[in-house]
């Protein structure tokens, strides 16, 4: 999708700005931590409005956004035996991570590379990405996968991987990750009850937005 | 705004600048620490994966504040994260692991050792082993070391035991030093900056599994935020001014450094004179800094008339191997597999120094052994990878149903990391951070030995994981770098031409500037440096002291 459409949006220079962080071990997507709002640093370049998200129940996406991207992010962690992305709330954890303002760019490459996979979805099957068949689902991500680094398509499939997995792994005070289930599959319960993991009534966001503002 | 003239001003709370407030504060001199993060105190740090390793919480966001990064003079610069440190009162000591390891001898003197090596840039210390173990004595002691002296060919001497008993470690442990005594090598107990027993009015380690990359809540972590700097501001003699971030160091006529320029919490300039200014910032951040005080006096930046600020920069070598033992599989033979004592604290150096350079290098390094870090999100998309080699799906599900069932054991690699003239930091004057400074840009080009090296210790571990019968090995990397472990872009030494700072950390052309993180250092050892860095401090603070009570 972006490299036809360079002169637009999402730049090369982006593309790098972003991939790098993706590659070392600490993986940084962006936040609201600590920023007061006068820090808030300009845009390197300007960014089409996002869609209005309208009378959607959601923050982020509308309603068929949001379908497509349950869907996708199911697809990447299925339930089969045990439970699978939508089972954990992984939808509702990027449709919340999405809208803290930090992550405002991300937020709009997220949507481009959605809207990308529900363009070609219909074009390729007829229909949207959310009624496709699992096969066909799988297929249209592989491609968005392989279509190697630097390319917009990458992009959006490493950004859905790594939310997918941060919904389905992070502490459920963010919002996914609900029972617990990504723990379990991991066997992350075990080793987390002897690292004491966040106790019960931890809220995570509340610490990303206040962290470091203890005056 | 200037603020009130004090004796020291110290850029930095970490390993190198805490020591410095301790000892000067104890002295009675009036020390002002700017430190650019926040202050966090052990409630902020939770075992949130999301909050500690994945957002801004120690690291900048990289399109806010980046370092630009290439390999090669002819390379395209790439922003990155890469060679920060924790940006918080203690710096990277917060988020260690605090492998507390000590040079050795031979690393003091690494150029006589080696000899004049093509292509390379060796300079040996201008001070001894011998000249410089009280430190680590001090640091070991001030900080809280827990360890165990055992004898092996490159032991480094030492004047008593560690100031702890050794923490306890998984049984595997055992295992490593039964299959090493086979092959008649050395499995040495790793000293860590962990407290093992209460300490100082600390309390000891609960055995946690999630350390490094997180604050320690418990203050059994010997970071510098859970006792030096705590000490130091019990002096009353020291102010800490948490957020701030420096953006020059100015100089008066003469060409002495006269205060620090930077901008407070809330974003405003301030002036703040002191008489004494000390930078300990990080060997990347510390050179920019320099870098970025220009003046008529020094128009290539402080203390850079001999155009040596930057130069020199090393990282450490790093190389990994793993080995997976599934549980169900091992259940019957080793039951004790599935214990989840998080320490295997188990090093490898016979192969510190060789004795020819049949295997292409001879100055080799140090294998740590532990468990891969148990961060589930890490774990999750290390699995998925990305491109061609990518899975997701049911793929991804097995694989990560297949980690429930293991335990995985990684050696880390600390391998030399040669000085080469193509290895440096410079200022990029056209790209600038969220503060509108000129941003550190690093060029990275290593030395082939470096390579040699540190495939031969991957080697050598490889070896040692394939005795201890895992179901599964893999080789992570053999040629990489870690950047969190940074030195050289300041040397010290007694020859103003070939170095910045003179045997005390003093710059040579500016007479009350030092620089007391890793910068000083010609050679970086072949262990990680934080430890080291801490003992220069106390080192070079006993000298300042006795210097400035003098008169």
């Amino acid at each position: 999708m972006a490299r036809k459409r360079s002169s637009g949006r999402l730049t090369r220079r982006s593309f790098i700005q972003r991939l790098t962080f993706f590659g070392g071990g600490v993986v940084l997507l962006g936040s609201t931590a600590c920023k007061r709002p006068a820090e808030e640093t300009p845009k390197a370049e300007k960014t089409a409005e996002a869609p209005s998200v309208g009378d959607s129940p959601h923050g982020t996406f509308t309603g068929l956004e949001f379908s497509t991207m349950a869907a996708a992010s199911e697809r990447i962690v299925p339930r089969d035996e045990d439970p699978g992305a939508k089972d954990a709330n992984v939808p509702a954890y990027i449709d919340r991570i999405l809208q803290t303002p930090e992550m405002k760019q991300m937020k709009t490459d997220f949507l481009q590379g959605l809207a990308a996979l529900e363009r070609r979805a219909r074009s390729m099957f007829k229909k949207g990405f959310a009624e496709a068949t699992p096969e066909q689902q799988d297929e249209l991500l592989t491609i968005f996968k392989d279509s190697g680094e630097g390319s917009g398509e990458a992009h959006f499939y490493e950004l859905l991987v790594v939310l997918t997995l941060e919904g389905f792994l992070g502490d459920p005070s963010y919002g996914g990750n609900k029972g617990r289930v990504g723990w379990h599959l991991v066997g992350f319960d075990t080793v987390g009850t002897v690292a004491m993991a966040p106790p019960e009534g931890y809220d995570g966001p509340k610490c990303l937005r206040e962290c470091g503002d203890h005056r | 705004m200037t603020k009130a003239p004090v004796d020291v001003c110290i850029i930095g709370s970490g390993a190198g600048g805490a020591p410095m407030a301790l000892e000067l504060g104890r002295a009675g001199f009036k020390v002002v620490v700017l430190e650019k993060g926040a202050h966090y105190h052990p409630k902020d740090f939770v075992h949130d994966e999301i909050l500690n390793s994945r957002r801004n919480f120690f690291m900048p966001l990289p399109w806010e504040e980046p370092h630009l990064w290439r390999k090669g003079p002819t390379a395209r610069y790439e922003r990155s994260n890469s060679a920060w440190t924790a940006n918080c009162v203690g710096g990277g000591t917060v988020h260690m692991s605090g492998y507390f390891y000590r040079l050795k001898p031979v690393d003091f003197r690494l150029r006589s050792t080696l000899g004049d090596v093509k292509g390379a840039n060796l300079a040996d210390w201008p001070i001894s082993y011998e000249e410089f173990a009280p430190f680590y004595d001090k640091a070991e002691a001030e900080l809280g070391v827990s360890g165990e002296a055992r004898p092996h060919p490159f032991a480094e001497p030492r004047s008593g035991p560690y100031p702890l008993p050794p923490l306890d470690v998984h049984p595997i442990a055992n295992e490593i030093d039964r299959v090493c005594g086979e092959m008649k090598w050395h499995s040495l107990s790793t000293a860590r900056g962990i407290i093992s027993k209460p300490y100082k009015g600390r309390s000891a380690c609960v055995y946690c599994a999630l350390c490094g990359s997180y604050g320690c809540e418990m203050g059994a972590k010997s970071g510098t935020n859970a006792n030096v700097i705590p000490a130091a501001l019990a002096t009353g003699n020291v102010e800490l001014r948490p957020k701030c971030m420096a953006r020059s160091v100015e100089v008066d006529k003469e060409g002495r450094a006269k205060s620090v320029i930077y901008l407070d919490a809330e974003g405003v300039e301030q002036e703040q004179p002191a008489k004494i200014i000390v930078v300990s910032c990080t060997s990347v951040e510390s050179a920019r800094l320099l870098l970025n005080s220009t003046s008529s006096r020094f128009p290539k930046g402080l203390a850079n008339g001999s155009g040596l600020v930057g130069k020199n920069l090393m990282f450490s070598s790093f190389g990994e191997a793993r080995a997976t033992f599934r549980l169900s599989k091992q259940k019957a033979a080793r039951p004790w597999l599935a214990e989840p004592a998080p320490f295997v604290n188990r090093s490898l150096q016979d192969f510190y120094v060789m004795p020819d350079d049949r295997f292409g290098f001879r100055k080799g390094g140090t294998l740590g052994f532990m468990w891969t870090h148990p961060n589930p999100i890490f774990a999750a998309v290390g699995m998925a990878g990305s491109g061609k080699d990518g899975v997701f799906g049911k793929a991804l599900k097995d694989k990560m149903r297949a980690y429930r069932d293991s335990r995985i054991l990684q050696f880390e690699v600390y391998g030399e990391f040669l000085a080469t003239p193509g290895t440096y930091v410079t200022v990029e004057p056209n790209v600038k951070d969220k503060y509108g400074i000129p941003v550190a840009a690093i060029t990275v080009d290593r030395h082939p030995m470096d390579f040699a090296a540190t495939r031969f210790l991957v080697e050598r571990g490889e070896e040692v994981l394939a005795r201890l019968d895992p179901d599964e090995m893999q080789r992570v990397g053999i040629a990489g770098e870690t950047t969190i472990l940074q030195h050289g872009t300041c040397r010290f030494g007694s020859d103003p031409a070939t170095s910045v700072l003179d045997k005390d950390c003093r710059a040579h052309e500016v007479p009350n500037l030092y620089v007391v993180d890793g910068s000083f250092m010609p050679s970086a050892g072949s262990v990680p440096s934080t430890l080291t860095i801490a003992a220069n401090s106390f080192r070079v603070a006993s000298n300042l002291v006795r210097k400035l009570k003098k008169g």
